[in-house]
């Protein structure tokens, strides 16, 4: 008998002594049970996360610098009325001032709108080598830990070689093998030897994952693997997922400035903070305003995208559960 | 004066959204030597009462009215470094999960040579000594060689009587005992009740066992407290209770166990308790179990909550409606 | 109703041989799963085997409650497992409807499976946290091709009906239940594929003992209606006792006793299992010290792990 059919009969006029107690229960427990053990279990996941968020001040004031970070260096250059890019010698070496805010530098042009360009640039660099990391990272670990057995052996082996090399040369290496330094060709240097980790640790929330009831009960229906992977396991690591973006990004944002200090930002006229830094260091004794404030934007960004995922970790953390 | 005297005690748990009262008014005395049971589902405060009277309460949880009176001290009032003394030495806790109370980069004989030399003053070779006849004393064999393991070499059973050595170390006037057989298996279980049951006359301690299972305290107690959110809803000696239940709660609690030795089991239906627990953080104005109560009618149940009152000689009942007074058949809920 | 889910239209599925008409429903024999213990640094070689499982033979026939009780390490989950193939048995037949099911793969085995169902023990580990309930009871069909949409929805919300929910739960999410409401999930999206046997591992042992009288009663319930069979997997013997026909008692992989529940509860062959019997706590003071002297008969067969 098939299920509707069964359903019916009994529909038909069974006593269902169960149905009782049972639809009481339902009707009769919406809220949940607080009882003194029970965790406020009511609050979806994410809404309770972000209670929690907004309550760690120090997590808060991050979010709003690096909120009011990203205004600036899309909003100013797009409401100033300052060319970045004429030169005009009559103003160079302008301290800060009312009209320049910022000051200018050696060619006059203004400090203030081509932060905020270089900031477009290095946050753009700082996004993408990000997601490049989290793709790369998440399909080899995820890879790894789904498979598990010899692959996963022999995928973490060859990891833990890799862990051996040294980020920046590597970095550089890249970057000379390109020849050029463009956009592009800075992201793959900067995600070349740094997605390690996230590799690491995205296997070890597949892995910790796969043991739940709920893939094995999806394997008990028949899901195929794929089934399995993207809607079982991929989205539950989405917490996980965030709080490495947040990590990663001071990592590749401070990584494309080095490059840059050191000569190998990207090519002018476009400019990151980083080269905004080299070209300022020459002067640094008479205008020191040249180097000190890029290289205090690529700290805003960092302490601030630092801060947040602290925020976020503590935020979607279980056990930071208070009664 | 018994050794042990609970007073009306009071601990609140403040939250975002109010106040969740954990142990709403809590009583009871407990003689010398004597085994106390309080039983109940989780939720209702049982484990919250032991952690008060131990004050292991954490803040923002407090303590909030009371008295817990332990061999003529009043305990709600002591300073920190001064209740430290008393745990461990004049009273005794083992928690539920063996697997999580032992601290796994510790060996054992660190871990309780550290509490006999913190109350007893012993010198390093008094306090290893006293280790392995504790070790021994809850039968594990091989005590002086098992002294040195770390706790990921025991069992669960043998973590639990490790928890049970420790916690009897200093010779506690009171032991008690969280759940200390629920994450353990059967026969296990009954290894460690046995146990507790033969270091209690041995040492002359008081004991307190909290579980949600009868049956463990059908076995253990002398006297049983059955509680239901954050309150006493019935007390007497184990016989007694078990042979006229009053309260329909406990009613219940009993109808909703699996016999063992029930006729027809196969067929019958277990008694369920429909609903559930009422929200801790605004305790209704009422009877707290009238929602799901079978006896509760239009009366007083729904606006006046019951008072504990003696029913008989030592057995206590907070209800309306208790066992022995029912003179009219089950209503249903309306 | 002829649109639900596809059940009613399929064709007989997993065609059972001519002579296996009367076989009981499912039929286990000399099941073993081995675990090897690997060890070695570079190159791992296996050094011994942990026996979970170790040649256990047993049947379960239509509409029949067997009740596989042992304690934890017993290998009664396992053996669970192994009959629905979860785990690949390292040797041994699991005949389920007279078809051999070891050496099933892929298609022939997802077909055999949607007659054969499990619930969990851990009513929060065993539904996905981010998917709907409605969408965590309505995947056996969705993963089967089964239906369309808004059968499946249908279903899903005449499943939460038989359990007992008001069908517009559909849309909520695992973490607004408490432990009994999730368990009631659970059996319903192991009932949604329409199975004939429902491995149940230890599906009550985490919850309050209130809530596991109304989900045994519901399991009851089920069994009388659909006609179900159960492989009741368990640690407490009374519960086990109350929901089974026939019981075969594990211990260290094998079972060592086995038969009509009455007859093995009420004249235990074995000494393990009266000692099991010895052990289970029962709610009356008066028999405490009688069982008390039970226990210290049997206080040899049941030596500790260590």
């Amino acid at each position: 008998m098939a299920i509707d059919e069964r359903l019916a009969a009994e529909r038909a006029g069974k006593q269902r002594q169960a149905s009782f107690e049972l639809a009481l229960e339902a009707t009769a427990g919406d809220g949940g049970a607080r009882g003194a053990g029970a965790a406020l279990q009511r609050a979806s996941l994410w809404r309770d996360a972000l209670q929690r968020f907004r309550a760690n001040r120090a997590a808060v004031i991050a979010a709003i610098a690096f909120l009011v970070l990203l205004a600036f260096v899309i909003f100013v250059p797009w409401l100033s009325h300052e060319d970045p890019y004429a030169v005009d010698f009559s103003q160079a070496y302008q301290n800060p001032s009312w009209a320049h805010p910022f000051g200018t530098d050696e060619f006059g042009r203004d400090l203030f709108v081509r932060v905020a360009l270089g900031g477009r640039v290095s946050i753009a660099i700082g996004f993408a080598a990000t997601f490049a990391i989290m793709g790369v990272g998440i399909t080899y670990g995820s890879i790894s830990g789904f498979i598990g057995g010899k692959l996963d052996n022999g995928m973490m082996r060859f990891l833990d070689a890799l862990y051996g090399l040294p980020y920046l040369p590597f970095a550089i290496l890249t970057l000379a093998i390109f020849g050029t330094v463009n956009f592009w060709t800075m992201v793959v240097a900067l995600t070349i030897a740094s997605w390690f980790t996230t590799a690491r640790v995205m296997r070890g929330q597949i892995i910790t994952l796969k043991e739940n009831d709920y893939v094995r009960a999806a394997h008990a229906v028949g899901a195929r693997w794929y089934r399995v992977l993207f809607r079982h396991l991929l989205p539950n690591t989405l917490g996980v997922i965030i709080i490495f973006v947040f990590l990663e990004l001071p990592g590749v944002v401070l990584g494309e400035a080095f490059l840059s200090f050191i000569g190998l930002g990207i090519n002018p006229p476009k400019a990151s903070w980083g080269t905004l830094a080299q070209d300022g260091y020459g002067a640094y004794q008479t205008h020191p305003y040249l180097i000190v404030i890029p290289s205090l934007m690529i700290a805003w960004l960092i302490l601030s995208a630092f801060f947040v995922a602290d925020g976020l970790r503590d935020a979607l953390d279980p056990r930071a559960r208070e009664f | 004066m018994a050794l042990l005297e609970v007073d009306d005690l009071r601990t609140y748990f403040p939250t975002r959204e109010g106040e969740v009262h954990a142990v709403d008014g809590v009583s009871f005395k407990l003689e010398e030597r004597k085994t106390l049971g309080i039983v109940g589902e989780s939720g209702c405060g049982k484990s919250v009462t032991a952690l008060s009277i131990m004050g292991l309460i954490q803040t923002p949880g407090r303590v909030v009215s009371g008295s817990v009176h332990f061999d003529g001290k009043e305990l709600t009032n002591l300073k920190r470094r001064e209740i430290e003394d008393i745990r461990g030495l004049e009273i005794g806790m083992i928690f539920q999960d063996p697997m999580t109370s032992l601290n796994p980069t510790l060996t054992i004989g660190t871990q309780i040579t550290e509490t006999l030399r913190r109350h007893l003053d012993l010198s390093r070779k008094e306090a290893r000594k006293r280790a392995v006849d504790l070790l021994e004393e809850v039968h594990i064999p091989n005590a002086s060689r098992r002294l040195d393991d770390y706790p990921h070499r025991y069992s669960g059973g043998m973590r639990q009587r490790v928890m049970i050595a420790m916690a009897i170390s200093c010779n506690p006037k009171l032991l008690i005992a969280d759940e200390p057989t629920t994450a353990l298996d059967v026969t296990v279980q009954a290894g460690v009740l046995d146990l507790l049951e033969e270091l209690r006359q041995e040492h002359a301690m008081a004991m307190i066992i909290i579980t949600h299972n009868m049956g463990v305290v059908a076995e253990t107690a002398d006297d049983i407290a059955v509680m239901y959110a954050g309150q006493i809803v019935e007390q007497a000696t184990a016989l007694d209770l078990f042979d006229r239940p009053e309260h329909p709660y406990t009613e219940a609690l009993l109808g909703a166990l699996p016999k063992l030795d029930e006729p027809d089991a196969r067929n019958a239906r277990l008694a369920s308790i429909p609903g559930r627990p009422p929200d801790l953080l605004s305790p209704p104005e009422a009877c707290r179990f009238a929602p799901r109560c079978k006896y509760a009618g239009t009366d007083d149940c729904a606006t006046v909550p019951p008072e504990l009152r003696e029913i008989r000689s030592g057995h206590w009942v907070r209800s309306a409606h208790p066992a022995s007074e029912r003179a009219r058949e089950p209503v249903a809920v309306s | 109703m002829s649109e639900q889910a596809g059940v009613t239209s399929e064709p007989e599925a997993a065609q059972p041989e001519p002579s296996a008409a009367d076989e009981p429903l499912l039929v286990v024999k000399n099941l073993k799963k081995y675990f090897p213990v690997k060890s070695g640094i570079l190159i791992e070689h296996t050094v011994d085997y942990v026996k979970a499982v170790d040649d256990v033979s047993f049947e379960v026939g239509a509409g029949e409650t067997l009740g596989l009780v042992g304690e934890s390490g017993s290998g009664k989950s396992t053996t669970g497992y192994c009959v629905l193939q979860l785990l690949k048995p390292t040797s041994g037949s699991v005949r389920f409807r007279g078809q051999e099911l070891t050496g099933l793969k892929h298609e022939k085995l997802r077909e055999v499976r949607r007659e054969l169902q499990i619930v969990f023990q851990d009513p929060y580990a065993s539904l996905n946290p981010r998917m709907t309930v409605g969408d965590i009871i309505a995947e056996p069909l969705v993963v089967n091709h089964l239906g369309t949409r808004k059968t499946r929805r249908k279903t899903a919300e005449q499943l939460l009906d038989v359990v007992g929910f008001s069908p517009d739960f559909v849309n909520r999410y695992p973490h607004e239940f408490s432990g009994g409401q999730r368990q009631r999930i659970g059996i319903a999206r192991a009932l949604a594929l329409n199975p004939r046997l429902i491995v149940c591992d230890e599906p009550v042992s985490a919850l309050d003992v209130s809530i596991q009288a109304q989900i045994l009663n519901l399991l009851k319930d089920l069994q009388h209606e659909f006609q179900l069979s159960y492989l009741f997997i368990a640690h407490d013997l009374a519960v086990v006792r109350g929901m089974s026909d026939r019981i075969a008692v594990m211990n260290l992989g094998k079972i060592v006793e086995q038969g009509p529940a009455d007859s093995v509860y009420g004249s235990p062959e074995v000494e393990y299992t009266q000692a099991l019997l010895a052990a289970v706590p029962v709610a009356d003071p008066r028999k405490m010290r009688i069982r008390r002297e039970e226990r210290r008969k049997h206080k040899h067969v049941l030596a500790e792990p260590v």
